[in-house]
């Protein structure tokens, strides 16, 4: 079963091409392990999804609405995966509620202020997250030099990138977006460019050597 | 193999205090050549399955680097100014595991040239600047590079670069294979008659000395090796230290004062054991490898009674002449991905403005990599005139694979009001009163820094970029190259040690990390720190026998 996960298989091919069959025996139980915990290996996808949080536990489902409305307007979706699809508020629910703990103060009031805000300059008592796009997206313009944006625009990043571990990154959606393939090691040729390197030219004058 | 270990009531020969790039090759050199050996190291020592592929832990969450919430250290530009905490994050970063930051470096090991050892001779004086020569020269330390490159493991191509100094030995393993950054980087120098060459690196690129070739997972800098391709003390020096049966590792012990007796001599160190527990482990001799940042505060923090200036410190200098290496470079796009997240991070250097020019009215010189960036980092910052949130900055983040990066790296000028010292109100997690930065760029540095952006930007647009966001230089507020604190020189009344390594004040007391540089170099220290510990550690070792401690 391990065998069949193509990360898994694209791992030991690189390590495999690259190391001794003899230090691979030795070593490989660390390595597995190493990859394991990147979340490369056999846990995989399927462990990710299964492991995607669906619930907030730090937000309450009304801030959780407005930081999924927000981010998704930061990196909206569309024909290509967006922060909403990548679970970015359940990163940000996760972080504010662990590593990030002591922003939630500043957090909570910024997104209080924000609501706040909103509703007297549109005379509404709808929250943000229920209104049309273009009304966000004008609403968005309007405070997008606030410290509570920036830290939204932060997290959004931070969500859509790292480790679906985190809550974020939902099937390595944020990977797919940057072009980033789910990998723990690669062989070359790396990009576009160096497929076709002829090899190092020495300078005139210069004699290169080896061991 | 059973670890060797001692009783604080014990007196060793040496302890090491740090575990580090120079720690761990003190400690294997002083083991090896027969005495017993305590290796005090800060952190914990974690397997190479212990190390993730995790940018948010390393880059955001100082997951193995000294954290600001219980390391916590303040910062100001001048000596008039109250110093505060950074917020997020220490201006001095460093690792502080078993391996220090040989753990999470880039790898990238330059030689310093003949030229930065006597630049204070040819160029001296600057104003505002402290610029001398080292107490030795190149000669002197080019058989300890070459300990470096053989015994530690770097791979490279000798006599590919006009600039080189002369070497004895060719390195021991061939460069690491090139990326699509290293391409371009080196056909858009070749246009501009450059000379770029495969960039020197203590990653193995065959297997080597029980390790295996690096998999090019892409995360070097800020990252453990969980393959031990890197050549991290960790992985290197550390093992062969214990395999002698004289030398123990003792992680999670934090050192915060050097014990002193009343003839002046080192006794031993107080430390916080992983219990945050008080103990002392006595030693005839004490050999703090700290590094820049460390080494000083624990000599400032190890006031004899009735001293304010700290221990070791009859110059003043302990904690002075602090240096980053400040550079400048310019991140470029190009047509097709490069996919520079693949592949050990540094493949192309060139050397061809190492030496610093009159004619460009400044002091500075250095030297420029291809090199690539984690994506969580890249992604927090868009270039000027690129949306910041909506569709437009989602096509950015699309673009990730089309970028690199074109860094300088260059020298920051000795300062003396640089420093650091120790704060007057802030204390760690353990009640150690914390470190105090004053640091204000030399204008010099920042005009390099500048220059090199403008040469960044020739090379990207010759190698073809189709975008180029140039650099923008601001004061430091910080580095991770933790330079010159404890410099050495001949003259106890301007240096804190001797050429060999001794405290000028103590007998048995010995520096020798980042802090004991005189000058900056040009950007990549660790092959220097390294090798001025192999250095160091054959004198040591050899005043040992000779009961000269």
């Amino acid at each position: 079963m391990e065998q069949s996960n193509p990360s898994r298989r694209q791992f030991l091919t690189a390590i495999g091409n690259l190391a001794s069959a003899g230090w691979l025996a030795m070593n490989w139980p660390q390595i597995a392990h190493a990859a394991e915990h990147a979340g490369h290996s056999a846990h995989g996808m399927d462990h990710a999804v299964a492991a995607a949080p669906t619930t907030f536990k730090t937000l309450s489902p009304a801030q959780g609405a407005e930081v999924d409305a927000i981010a998704n307007l930061i990196v909206p979706g569309g024909s290509t995966p967006g922060a909403r699809d990548a679970s970015v508020a359940y990163f940000i629910d996760n972080a504010l509620g662990s590593f990030f703990a002591a922003q939630l103060p500043a957090f909570t009031q910024g997104l209080s202020e924000f609501a706040s805000a909103y509703a007297a300059r549109y005379g509404t008592a709808q929250p943000f997250s229920a209104a049309p796009e273009a009304q966000q997206i004008a609403w968005l313009q309007e405070v997008e030099k606030t410290p509570f944006f920036s830290a939204m625009r932060r997290l959004t990043v931070l969500g859509l990138i790292a480790l679906p571990k985190y809550g974020g990154n939902r099937d390595y959606l944020g990977w797919q977006l940057i072009g980033v393939e789910d990998n723990h090691a690669w062989e070359p040729p790396f990009g576009y460019y160096d497929i076709d390197y002829p090899g190092f030219e020495p300078y005139p004058g210069t004699k290169p050597y080896t061991a | 193999m059973k670890r060797k270990t001692y009783k604080t009531s014990e007196t060793v020969d040496f302890i090491v205090v740090g575990s580090g790039s120079s720690g761990g090759i003190m400690a294997r050199e002083l083991a090896r050549a027969g005495n017993s050996v305590v290796v005090m190291e800060q952190g914990p020592r974690l397997a190479p399955e212990d190390f993730e592929h995790d940018e948010l832990k390393y880059r955001n969450l100082s997951g193995i680097t000294n954290n600001p919430a219980t390391n916590p250290q303040t910062f100001r530009n001048s000596e008039n100014e109250v110093a505060k905490p950074v917020s997020g994050r220490n201006p001095l970063t460093y690792a502080r595991v078993v391996g220090g930051s040989s753990s999470h470096f880039n790898a990238n090991f330059w030689r310093l040239h003949e030229i930065d050892f006597i630049e204070g001779s040819r160029l001296g004086p600057i104003e505002g600047a402290s610029l001398v020569d080292w107490p030795i020269t190149y000669a002197e330390l080019e058989p300890y590079y070459t300990m470096v490159e053989w015994e530690v493991g770097v791979s490279g191509l000798a006599g590919a670069s006009p600039f080189d100094p002369w070497r004895s030995k060719p390195y021991p393993m061939p460069p690491l294979p090139v990326k699509s950054s290293g391409v371009l980087f080196e056909r858009g120098a070749r246009k501009l008659g450059l000379h770029p060459f495969p960039a020197p690196m203590a990653i193995n690129s065959v297997f080597y000395k029980d390790r295996p070739p690096c998999v090019q997972c892409g995360l070097c800098g800020g990252f453990g090796c969980e393959v031990m391709a890197k050549s991290s003390s960790v992985w290197t020096v550390i093992p062969e230290a214990e395999a002698t049966g004289r030398c123990e590792v003792r992680p999670e012990s934090y050192v915060f004062r050097i014990g002193m007796n009343k003839a002046g001599r080192a006794t031993g160190v107080h430390y916080f054991d992983g219990d945050r527990n008080e103990q002392f482990q006595k030693a005839r001799a004490v050999v703090v490898c700290a590094n820049g940042a460390e080494t000083p505060r624990l000599l400032l923090n190890s006031a004899p009674d009735g001293s304010a200036d700290g221990l070791a410190n009859s110059s003043g200098a302990v904690g002075r002449y602090l240096m980053f290496n400040k550079g400048g470079g310019a991140q470029a796009r190009f047509e097709h991905p490069l996919n520079e997240y693949k592949g050990a991070n540094v493949t192309r250097i060139l050397h061809d403005f190492y030496d610093s020019d009159p004619k460009r009215g400044f002091y500075g010189g250095g030297g420029f990599d291809a090199r690539s960036g984690g994506p969580l980092t890249w992604g927090q910052n868009v270039p000027k005139g690129t949306p910041t949130w909506g569709p437009g900055f989602k096509e950015y983040l699309e673009s990730y694979t089309y970028w690199m990066n074109c860094s300088g790296h260059g020298t920051s000028l000795a300062v003396e009001s640089n420093r650091v010292d120790i704060d007057p109100e802030l204390k760690d997690a353990w009640g150690v009163p914390a470190i105090r930065v004053t640091h204000k760029d030399h204008p010099d540095d920042t005009k390099h820094a500048k220059w090199q952006v403008e040469r960044a930007v020739e090379i990207m647009d010759a190698a073809g970029a189709t975008q180029i966001v140039p650099g923008e230089i601001g004061e430091a507020t910080g580095g991770v190259h933790l330079l010159g604190t404890c410099r050495m020189g001949n003259d106890p009344a301007t240096s804190v040690i001797d050429k060999y390594h001794r405290t000028h004040d103590v007998r048995n007391l010995f520096l020798c990390d980042g802090s004991s540089m005189v000058t900056s170099g040009r950007g990549q220290p660790t092959q220097t720190i390294e090798a001025l510990a192999f250095r160091a550690a054959e004198h040591i070792a050899r005043f040992a026998r000779a009961n000269e401690i």
